[in-house]
């Protein structure tokens, strides 16, 4: 603007939108165009290549067994923009390159509200072996990269492979024998592999399978990332509340030809619903609880790919279940039972009303089902909220599922003290029916499962430590706190409970701004400290040139949540502690792991990572 | 030539020691397990007898040699499981065992043709395997003879009498001393192991181990090879393309600051892709792997453990009492340490893959117990990546512990392949036979 231009004169500029509009399917093809299975969603704005490119995604649409590129969307195009994006469509590539980058920018977003930062991938690797810098570091994602019936996020693609394939001709379910089925337009497959990305880049030693928990929880934790996003679709959710008279979770729901004559609040199984006579008889897998119905239907199993809760709880199931995808459902169905709980308890006052009213009347009038849609929409971003901070209080490495119960209530806890619903008793017990415990906890209760809190002035860091704003951090404020973090970890070995002899990495450290329950901004930084050592033993001279010749890895490490604290009189004191959640090596450990490798079969990498390998882990999905 | 085998002692009747006899036949198992009888001769158990990767020839011999031996008379017969490496020679040899007198024959309960489950299993795993000889042959991509050799292994090698449905139903034709069918036995771990009455009377015991019937694992099992049967056929026709060629998109335009270039990008789709063919063959040999009877044998206060190729899925309820890998399940727990601690014998299972002998076994074992490995290089695996069988670690890790009495197949001459000289001479307390053949060890 000229120097002597009128600042108080308006700008003409047009401001760009917060949001842009973009259709997708709610949950997939399958559903045909059934209760809003067509839906739009608003995601950040920001300009875009044709691909589309952006700042955080790049989708590269090249299918690697027909070895063609296809052609790119540019979701700038005027005639996109004023539709609000191309209506939903199997047979054109450049819609599926369009849901694919819509559902996974949403999950990136849900991710950053929720973590209070921004979120960044895992650093890319060269195929030297050498990460790359001065690029901007996209993922990738390849709507149709090759014909399996697959879908994983490959850190050495630096990117989301998905796959496609053809129903079973013999057991399609609701889909055509030998039709073709696109993984990418799949919005739980979309989630649960982008949250895959988001957890490698927000943790990256938690890939590393050393114990049976670890990919359990990995294939657990991506889908409830997927299921509590079926929460916020209104409309199923208000046909599934009349479906099941409110309940929600019933597996089967009525449909239309049953409901005539049946009790409130009573599901359908399929040994209850007589012979059906009609599509309208046969009764309904309950959507909002399924995960990616149409794979799991052309693999030719009966219903969605997983369940959130399919058997009843079993604390015995836990010591013998070890494939992971069964074991991952342990903990979902841990989840979802406090997640129903406190629903079904947050919501039974309307039901007492409701009966109040008129009796047992199988019909939910309107206004109490928006009421229930709203309470459970908002307990279901409520839990995701829950769980997806709870990553940061994990332990850097070898995370089990106790170790995550705990982060859970230590998380919680942290930001809502006043537990006005029930959430931490909910989820203490649904773990508890399952048998997950935490190992190191005395007492089954919150005050012990939760880490220790340590005391202020127990373990200081220097003044110059850097928190920013919640724009981000300069590259010279990140260099200087990296700088400030190993020095002071060095320093404080041996009273942090490490090796004092070998060297210590801060392989991440985040300035997190949430607001607590009193509404006030809290700010705090997460910092991941590791120690590594190498078995069998390697030199430290072998270690920095990055000969470890496929020696396993045993990591020591500690996660600490570390306050700003604010300013009294005028002066604002060191950092400090208020969290030290360590997982330091024991044989015990070292013996687990040593077994889990071996189980797993686990052998380094492209890129030297011994990490899951999710393309095998998802086979099959 | 630096390895002279000695001649072999006889087993004098009476001595009251037991010999392992394992035959070299190349990649495979045969095991000839010869125990005094109280009034004099040898009363003889069969274990496993078959090869097929690296098949040096020497069976027919081999066969020829075991007749003799124990003059068609055999007390108690064991089929570990249904791989063609343990079983083929029934098949190929089925003229020489059509004279033989068998008391007892023992499988593990994934054989019983009573069991409706384990019949599923068996027959979703033999469709698998079809399936996936055909899908490889029609691949032919360099590197797939290791899983042609698996699929192949669970069907038997058709043709020339050795296919594995021979094999089983030469396993099930016996018949004992008296004229009688032979019973055939079909356990799970723990279950009391029935002993044909000559080896009662000879004073050997007998303990089965493994298979578990974890139902869950069982399932696994069932799941995948019925994933992998529902799933596309691949081998068929030629892959459709997805989308009408006015999509596709001649000229790819890169994007202005790209993170990589196009090239690599197609090369990382490409790299990144699982190889599914050679996972499904793998797991299904694994699943066959895991069927394995294990069985531990007393004899005279020493023990003798047999454990057919079984793997980490099977080992884990024995040694560490739970899914390895959770809380509580890293040691092992004090019965098995106990039986390792105190072994005398151990046949080294899965021709020595790392998979099938844990680390912490070969650190529990007794020291200076012997072991015995029935193998070939080069079938198997990659030593590269640390998966080659046998794997060099652990047998070099053996050999520490079991204080050099370690044999190998490998290092006596047979038919027309000379002993590996890289290997060594054979310890001191084995003894080979005249020209090779096989390898003795007296307990």
């Amino acid at each position: 603007m000229p120097r002597n231009q009128d600042i108080f004169a308006p700008s003409t500029r047009i401001e760009p939108p917060a949001e842009r509009p973009l259709k997708v399917y709610a949950y997939d093809p399958s559903r045909g165009r059934r209760l809003g299975n067509s839906l739009q969603i608003g995601i950040r704005y920001e300009k875009l290549e044709p691909g589309p490119v952006g700042s955080r995604f790049a989708v590269v649409d090249y299918d690697g067994s027909q070895k063609v590129y296809y052609d790119q969307v540019d979701l700038d195009d005027p005639m996109i923009l004023i539709q609000g994006g191309l209506d939903p469509s199997e047979v054109d590539p450049r819609f599926h390159q369009q849901m694919v980058y819509a559902v996974a920018t949403e999950t990136l977003e849900r991710f950053e509200a929720a973590l209070g930062r921004r979120v960044h991938w895992r650093r890319p690797v060269g195929d030297s072996g050498k990460t790359i810098h001065g690029k901007p570091n996209l993922l990738y994602l390849h709507p149709h990269a090759m014909r399996q019936a697959n879908a994983f996020y490959s850190p050495d693609a630096h990117g989301i492979l998905f796959g496609y394939f053809r129903a079973s001709r013999t057991d399609p379910g609701e889909n055509l024998p030998g039709q073709t089925v696109f993984t990418c337009l799949s919005h739980d497959i979309i989630a649960h592999e982008t949250t895959h990305a988001i957890v490698d880049g927000v943790r990256p030693y938690l890939m590393e399978p050393t114990n049976i928990d670890v990919p359990a929880f990995h294939e657990a934790f991506a889908d409830l990332a997927a299921l509590f996003r079926h929460f916020s679709h209104r409309e199923t959710l208000l046909d599934t509340l009349q479906r099941t008279g409110g309940k929600l979770y019933d597996i089967h729901l009525r449909n239309d030809g049953q409901i005539g004559g049946e009790a409130a609040g009573q599901g359908a199984t399929p040994a209850e619903a007589a012979d059906p006579q009609i599509q309208a008889d046969i009764p309904l897998a309950n959507p909002l609880i399924a995960l990616a119905t149409q794979f799991g239907q052309a693999e030719g199993m009966h219903g969605g790919l997983r369940s959130a809760l399919g058997t009843p709880p079993d604390p015995r199931a836990i010591r013998t279940t070890t494939e992971p995808h069964a074991r991952g459902a342990i903990l979902v169905a841990a989840v979802f039972d406090a997640f129903f709980t406190v629903y079904m308890a947050k919501t039974s006052p309307l039901f007492r009303i409701n009966r109040a009213a008129q009796g047992t009347r199988e019909d939910l009038p309107q206004p109490l089902a928006d009421l229930l849609a709203a309470e459970a929409s908002r307990t279901a971003e409520m839990f995701f909220g829950v769980c997806a901070r709870a990553l940061d209080y994990c332990p850097p490495v070898d995370l089990t599922f106790g170790d995550f119960l705990r982060a859970l209530i230590t998380a919680d806890l942290d930001l809502y003290p006043d537990d006005s619903d029930g959430v931490r008793d909910a989820l203490m017990q649904a773990f508890r029916l399952r048998g997950i415990v935490a190992d190191e906890a005395q007492f089954f209760s919150e005050g012990s499962l939760c880490w220790p809190r340590l005391a202020p002035d127990a373990l200081e860091l220097p003044r110059e430590l850097a928190f920013g704003d919640p724009n981000g951090l300069t590259g010279d404020e990140q260099d200087a706190n990296g700088d400030i973090l190993r020095t002071w970890a060095e320093k404080n070995a041996r009273r942090l409970g490490f090796d004092p002899t070998i060297d210590i990495d801060v392989p991440s450290f985040h300035p997190m701004f949430r607001l607590c329950q009193s509404g006030a901004l809290k700010t705090d930084m997460v910092v991941e400290l590791i120690q590594t050592t190498y078995d069998p033993p390697v030199s430290k001279a072998d270690v920095e040139a990055g000969r470890t010749n496929g020696a396993m890895p045993l990591r020591a490490g500690m996660t600490l949540i570390v306050a700003k604290p604010s300013v009294l009189d005028g002066e604002r004191g060191p950092p400090h502690v208020r969290y030290a959640i360590p997982k330091h090596l024991t044989p015990e450990r070292v013996g687990r792991q040593r077994a889990a490798f071996g189980v797993q079969g686990v052998v380094p990498s492209r890129t030297g990572r011994f990490g899951i390998d999710f393309a095998l882990l998802h086979e099959g999905a | 030539m630096a390895n002279a085998p000695r001649p072999s002692p006889a087993a004098a009747p009476g001595s009251g020691k037991v010999r392992i006899r394992m035959y070299r036949v190349g990649f495979g198992d045969f095991f000839l397990m010869s125990v005094p009888r109280k009034g004099g001769g040898l009363a003889h158990v069969l274990i496993d007898c078959g090869v097929h990767a690296k098949d040096l020839g020497a069976m027919p011999e081999a066969l020829k040699l075991m007749q003799a031996e124990t003059g068609g008379e055999l007390a108690l017969v064991i089929m570990t499981h249904r791989h063609a490496d343990h079983i083929s020679g029934f098949a190929t040899g089925k003229a020489i065992f059509g004279g033989f007198k068998v008391e007892r024959v023992w499988m593990s309960w994934f054989e019983d043709p009573t069991d409706g489950k384990a019949k599923q299993i068996q027959a979703g795993l033999t469709a698998a395997a079809e399936r996936l000889q055909a899908a490889l042959a029609a691949r032919a991509a360099p590197g797939d003879d290791q899983y042609a050799a698996m699929a192949s292994n669970i069907l038997g090698v058709a043709g020339a009498g050795g296919s594995n449905q021979v094999a089983l139903s030469v396993l099930h034709g016996f018949r004992t001393p008296d004229g009688k069918s032979t019973p055939v036995d079909y356990y799970s771990a723990g279950q009391p192991a029935q002993l044909p009455q000559s080896l009662i009377d000879a004073g050997l015991t007998a303990q089965i181990l493994g298979p578990p019937t974890d139902l869950a694992l069982v399932a696994q099992m069932d799941n995948k090879a019925h994933q992998y049967l529902t799933a596309e056929g691949d081998d068929a026709e030629p892959a459709a393309p997805p989308f009408a060629r006015a999509y596709v998109e001649p000229a790819y335009r890169e994007p202005r600051k790209p993170l990589f270039s196009a090239r690599e990008v197609e090369k990382h789709i490409a790299d990144s892709q699982p190889d599914m063919l050679a996972a499904a063959a793998q797991s299904a040999d694994n699943a066959i792997n895991n069927q394995s009877l294990v069985v531990l044998f007393g004899y005279a206060g020493k023990t003798m453990l047999f454990c057919g190729d079984a793997q980490w899925g099977n080992w884990a309820n024995f040694l560490f009492g739970g899914p390895i890998g959770a809380s509580g399940t890293a040691q092992l727990t004090p019965k098995a340490k106990g039986i390792l601690g105190s072994l005398d014998f151990l046949k080294v299972g899965h021709h020595g893959s790392t998979n099938a002998t844990p680390r912490d076994v070969v650190a529990a074992l007794k020291l200076g117990c012997c072991a015995m490995c029935s193998t070939e290089p080069g079938a198997y695996g990659c030593a590269k990546k640390g998966t080659e069988v046998p794997r060099t670690a652990l047998l070099a890790a053996l050999e520490k512990q079991t204080q050099g009495h370690l044999a190998r197949a490998d290092q006596v001459a047979v038919a027309n392949t000379p002993a590996d000289p890289a290997l060594g001479a054979l310890d001191a307390a084995f003894t080979a036979g005249p020209s090779g053949q096989f390898i003795d060890y007296l307990l």
